[in-house]
């Protein structure tokens, strides 16, 4: 993470309202939409920059201090996944595909190649500035919390969470389909092991806050959680309840 | 140098060269058996016959004076043989093929003839019927000669019979043989029939090039033809695809914009329509590339994909449930099983108005139930429902969204995972679906 975010304060803040607003670049062929995602961003309070393609993208890097870049696959000359392999090799700043293509392969390549997110074409402006906010807020918190980046596969009681690929994975090998919310909670789970959170933090933490979400939402989907984590004859749950707290992770977490 | 070639390139050729080589065969094997129609039994009691009053009068004479000889030969005679004596040898031995058989036969009769010196001579009467008129000269021990002249009666049944006989018998073998021979050569063309109804169904089936010149000419043509159609399928479905795809970037626009519309009645409508356009490229673009979906099989909890999408469908106040198991691994592409379970639970809640999932295993079937309590589909459109950019009439009129592929992309991605669709309308109403999957 480079310091001009606000990587520095000391707690988590609301980005929004940040005293320097986080410089978003995009980079788009079709001006068109270049000029309407300009638009949008500058809207929801960040400063954007732009790129028409992969040329143009390194001399904006080269003279911006930049945040996060919003990376469409589909370019002129060298596609997304060739620029998003460039710019990894020197920089962590976040990375967030946008892409044309609804497949599962592109996302993992995506993903593989250091992406942070990918969202698929149409998407709309409450799903996108959500998505920026939640990346933006992670990556600082794992800025401050010395939370190694990349993407380490992580591994409790016989499961395995990808954070990369944003896969789990149960005892017997089994891919378990998450929805984003129950992802992002988890990894808010996994990522602070057997230590009581409470509830404000798990919505801070997991993407549910953008979807008009409560702290009963929050109970909702821990039970959920739950239930796709159930193992029959485990002994203690995974996911306790802390009485007019929130909840503890019970399991111990090994990173690989 | 082109080595000599007598097998014919051309059917017509082969089939000629057969037709022509069971003729031959007929005629040579026919001819033979004639010759040995003579054998038949009534010819060889005939024979017996003759030796036997051979032997006899041989004995008679022998035991009779020189001068009185020719006179017992005569009262000896009957009608249908004539005896006679004569001092010097009247005939001269034929020496054929048939005189030898008939020898043969004499002595195999009456070995009593064994050593003795005996002339024939049989020349058939080609008049029908076909009677032998057999001469014997037996030399008695005093140097004398003996004659008998007698002819062999066929039978005209025997004729008959022998040739018919011989012709069926043979005809039979012949034809039987030009059977195996022509279904030899056909089979090249049973197997492009088979391969063309298969194509019909929409697999590539490259047959191989043999047999005939021409048939190989048929086959090649065929291949190049499959080709050509896959090609024209391919360029077709990468130009529909390569449209899809363009789409998204002018749809995306206009999601975006529908954000910045104040009248918050038309972003609404505008967005529903967007998403609608969406869906609807989804479905295409799934139908399109169903068969090439480069998503890997994978160990996959079908629980878990189901209560994804009921969990959806709740935060979205949709009436759907889900019970049954926690957890039930298949094999398959998670992605693609999702967008199969999507599709029959959104068709659920929007024609039935409500989706009960339960998942179940049957032995080593997984089975994943989706219920409503809608009016089910009327037993003459379930042979239609499944077919691509079929819809009810109702739903035409409906206005439902949709390309109407919704099915036919659920039962493609269950034929690729080895599973089953099963349409069934419930007793108490509404319909039932189920996707069976070989459990793991």
């Amino acid at each position: 993470m480079d310091s001009s975010g606000p990587g520095t304060i000391a707690l988590p803040r609301d980005l929004a309202t940040a005293p320097i607003a986080p410089t978003v670049l995009v980079v788009e062929d079709d001006p068109s939409l270049r000029t309407l995602l300009m638009r949008l961003l500058r809207e929801e309070g960040f400063q954007p920059l732009s790129a028409g393609h992969g040329a143009e993208m390194a001399r904006v890097l080269e003279t911006n201090a930049v945040d996060l870049i919003l990376l469409d696959v589909m370019l002129p000359g060298s596609n997304g996944f060739d620029l998003c392999r460039m710019v990894r090799r020197e920089s962590d700043v976040p990375i967030v595909m946008l892409s044309a293509r609804q497949d599962e392969t592109d996302r993992l390549i995506g993903l593989e190649l250091g992406a942070d997110d990918y969202i698929g074409k149409p998407f709309s402006k409450k799903e996108l500035i959500a998505r920026i906010r939640a990346i933006l807020r992670r990556t600082q918190a794992g800025s401050q919390s010395s939370q190694p980046r990349g993407h380490q596969r992580m591994t409790f009681s016989g499961w395995s969470l990808d954070p990369g690929r944003r896969e789990l994975l149960s005892p017997d090998g089994a891919f378990v389909d998450l929805s984003g919310a129950e992802f992002d909670l988890l990894l808010a789970f996994v990522s602070s092991p057997q230590r009581v959170i409470g509830r404000e933090r798990l919505l801070e933490m997991s993407r549910a806050r953008f979807s008009d979400a409560s702290d009963r939402s929050i109970d909702v989907l821990v039970s959920r959680l739950r239930r796709k984590l159930a193992v029959v004859g485990q002994a203690e749950p995974l996911l306790r309840t802390v009485r007019g707290v929130g909840y503890i992770f019970t399991a111990a977490v090994e990173r690989r | 140098m082109k080595p000599l070639r007598l097998w014919p390139q051309r059917l017509v050729g082969q089939v000629t060269l057969v037709l022509m080589l069971a003729v031959a065969l007929e005629f040579i094997g026919s001819s033979i058996l004639f010759e040995h129609s003579r054998l038949y039994p009534d010819l060889e009691n005939q024979t017996k016959r003759v030796a036997e009053q051979l032997v006899t009068a041989d004995a008679l004479l022998e035991d009779t004076p020189a001068t009185e000889r020719t006179a017992r030969a005569t009262v000896m005679s009957t009608r249908a043989t004539q005896l006679g004596w004569s001092v010097l040898p009247s005939l001269v031995d034929g020496g054929r093929d048939t005189e030898n058989d008939f020898r043969e036969e004499f002595l195999e009769a009456e070995p009593g003839l064994q050593g003795r010196e005996l002339r024939l001579r049989a020349d058939i009467d080609h008049a029908v019927p076909r009677d032998t008129h057999l001469k014997a000269a037996l030399k008695l021990r005093d140097g004398s000669w003996m004659t008998l002249n007698t002819r062999i009666h066929v039978a005209p049944w025997a004729v008959l019979l022998s040739g018919v006989g011989s012709a069926f018998t043979l005809g039979l073998g012949v034809i039987i043989a030009a059977t195996l021979v022509l279904r030899n050569l056909s089979r090249p063309l049973r197997a492009l029939a088979e391969a063309a109804d298969k194509v019909g169904q929409g697999a590539h089936v490259s047959i191989a090039e043999s047999g005939a010149g021409d048939l190989k000419l048929v086959a090649k043509a065929f291949n190049a033809m499959q080709d050509r159609i896959a090609g024209l399928l391919n360029t077709r479905t990468e130009a529909l695809a390569a449209v899809g795809h363009d789409l998204r970037t002018p749809l995306a626009r206009l999601r975006l914009r529908a954000g910045f519309v104040k009248d918050a009645d038309a972003r609404e409508a505008l967005e529903a329509d967007v998403d609608e356009m969406t869906a609807m490229l989804d479905s295409l673009l799934a139908y399109l590339g169903g068969q090439e979906d480069p998503e890997p099989q994978r160990r996959t909890d079908l629980a878990a994909i189901a209560m994804t999408l009921v969990d959806n469908a709740t935060d979205a106040e949709r009436p759907a449930t889900y019970t049954g198991l926690e957890h039930l691994p298949v094999l398959g592409r998670p992605v693609s099983l999702k967008r199969a379970i999507s599709n029959i639970v959104d068709n659920a809640l929007h024609y039935g108005g409500d989706a009960a999932l339960s998942l179940t295993r049957e032995g080593d079937t997984a089975v994943l139930a989706v219920e409503d309590n809608g009016p089910g589909i009327p037993a003459s459109e379930m042979a239609h429902v499944l077919q691509p950019f079929h819809r009810l009439d109702s739903a035409r009129t409906r206005n439902t969204a949709g390309l109407g592929l919704g099915l036919t992309i659920v039962q493609q991605i269950l034929h690729r995972e080895g599973g089953v669709l099963v349409l069934k309308n419930r007793q108490q109403g509404g319909l039932r679906v189920e996707l069976r999957l070989p459990a793991l």
